[in-house]
């Protein structure tokens, strides 16, 4: 895990929370953390592929989510609702989005894909053996940090899929 | 859009690796489309697919399943679902969806896919947001395993290198 990557996504978070919540974040202290992450309240989950792969995790508790959500959409959440839940799924795209740009920008293109949005707390999500950068952002009022497990796009997604693999016989 | 030409990679994906990597034959059971999230069994992996097929896959099984299956493929009984059984149920999660993306190239939709993310725990929601999905239940003698495809086909460059949800926000000013 390359610290050069976490920048980007540092910047891109501040710059959207800014923009869409009028919040000014505030970087707290970092941590590479190579147990499984046990999920907080809400997750955003994007995966970059492409120069850089890997998973990028957005983390938050249900109250903060709702209160995001409700900055970005102009209007209170008293519950964490179909529309709060794709505002902060929409959050950690346009997050994600904003960094591959500056990661391009620096010579490292990647492709990111369509958010997954998991509620629930207490399950475990392992990124196997990438270990995650992991900081969180304060807002004032709660915080949302970021997991990054990302690595040099060696393309082992590709490599994986020719793995040798006995066809069996048709019929 | 979600169709066959998407689904069948994957099912054959699925068939080959099983009978490859755990020498099982698969039953296919009833596609069903849902719009509504899912609810996690325990073991789910998940990887993301991009190119001329975007969005997530995720392939969901029990801890029993996941044990009997991790079992097959390496060769010795596992009591626990540990590290080794974890990553090698997220290798057939990766295997599965390698294979499938190589046939949807020979088809003509090139696709890059995501290293594998393995969830445990019961009962977390998982929400693809406007991405309907597409399951397959799998029937094997060791147990069942679930496809979920939330997958579309991309056609064109995208003009950001995201895909824009549905929604629409406004900014909020100062």
């Amino acid at each position: 895990m390359n610290v050069r990557y976490l920048n980007p996504f540092v910047e891109a978070a501040s710059e959207v929370l800014l923009a869409e919540t009028a919040l000014k974040a505030e970087r707290g202290v970092l941590s590479l953390e190579k147990a499984p992450y046990v999920t907080e309240e809400v997750t955003v989950v994007l995966s970059l592929i492409g120069q850089i792969n890997g998973v990028v995790f957005y983390s938050l508790s249900e109250a903060v989510a709702k209160f995001l959500a409700g900055r970005m959409l102009g209007e209170p959440f008293a519950d964490f609702d179909g529309l709060a839940q794709s505002g902060i799924a929409e959050l950690g795209n346009v997050i994600t989005g904003r960094a591959s740009v500056k990661l391009a920008e620096a010579g490292c293109r990647a492709d990111i894909s369509p958010p997954t949005l998991l509620t629930g707390q207490g399950a475990t999500l392992s990124t196997l053996q990438m270990a995650r950068l992991v900081v969180p952002l304060h807002l004032g009022s709660g915080s949302l940090t970021i997991h990054l497990a990302l690595r040099e796009g060696s393309q082992l997604s590709g490599s994986a899929a020719n793995l040798p693999i006995r066809v069996p016989a048709a019929g | 859009m979600m169709n066959a030409k998407i689904l069948n990679p994957f099912l054959e994906a699925a068939n080959e690796v099983l009978a490859a990597e755990a020498q099982v034959q698969v039953t296919r059971g009833s596609l069903t489309l849902q719009k509504s999230a899912m609810t996690t069994d325990d073991v789910t992996v998940l990887l993301s697919m991009v190119g001329r097929v975007q969005g997530v896959v995720l392939y969901s099984l029990s801890t029993q399943t996941g044990l009997a299956l991790a079992a097959a493929m390496m060769g010795q009984a596992f009591d626990a679902f540990d590290s080794l059984a974890q990553s090698g149920i997220a290798e057939l999660g990766n295997v599965i969806t390698g294979r499938a993306s190589i046939k949807l190239a020979e088809a003509g939709f090139q696709t890059d896919i995501s290293p594998p993310t393995l969830i445990q725990g019961k009962a977390v929601i998982i929400s693809t947001l406007d991405f309907p999905r597409l399951v397959v239940p799998l029937t094997t003698p060791l147990g069942d395993l679930t496809v979920h495809l939330a997958l579309r086909e991309q056609v064109g460059e995208l003009a950001e290198p995201f895909v824009r949800l549905a929604l629409k926000t406004t900014p909020m000013e100062g």
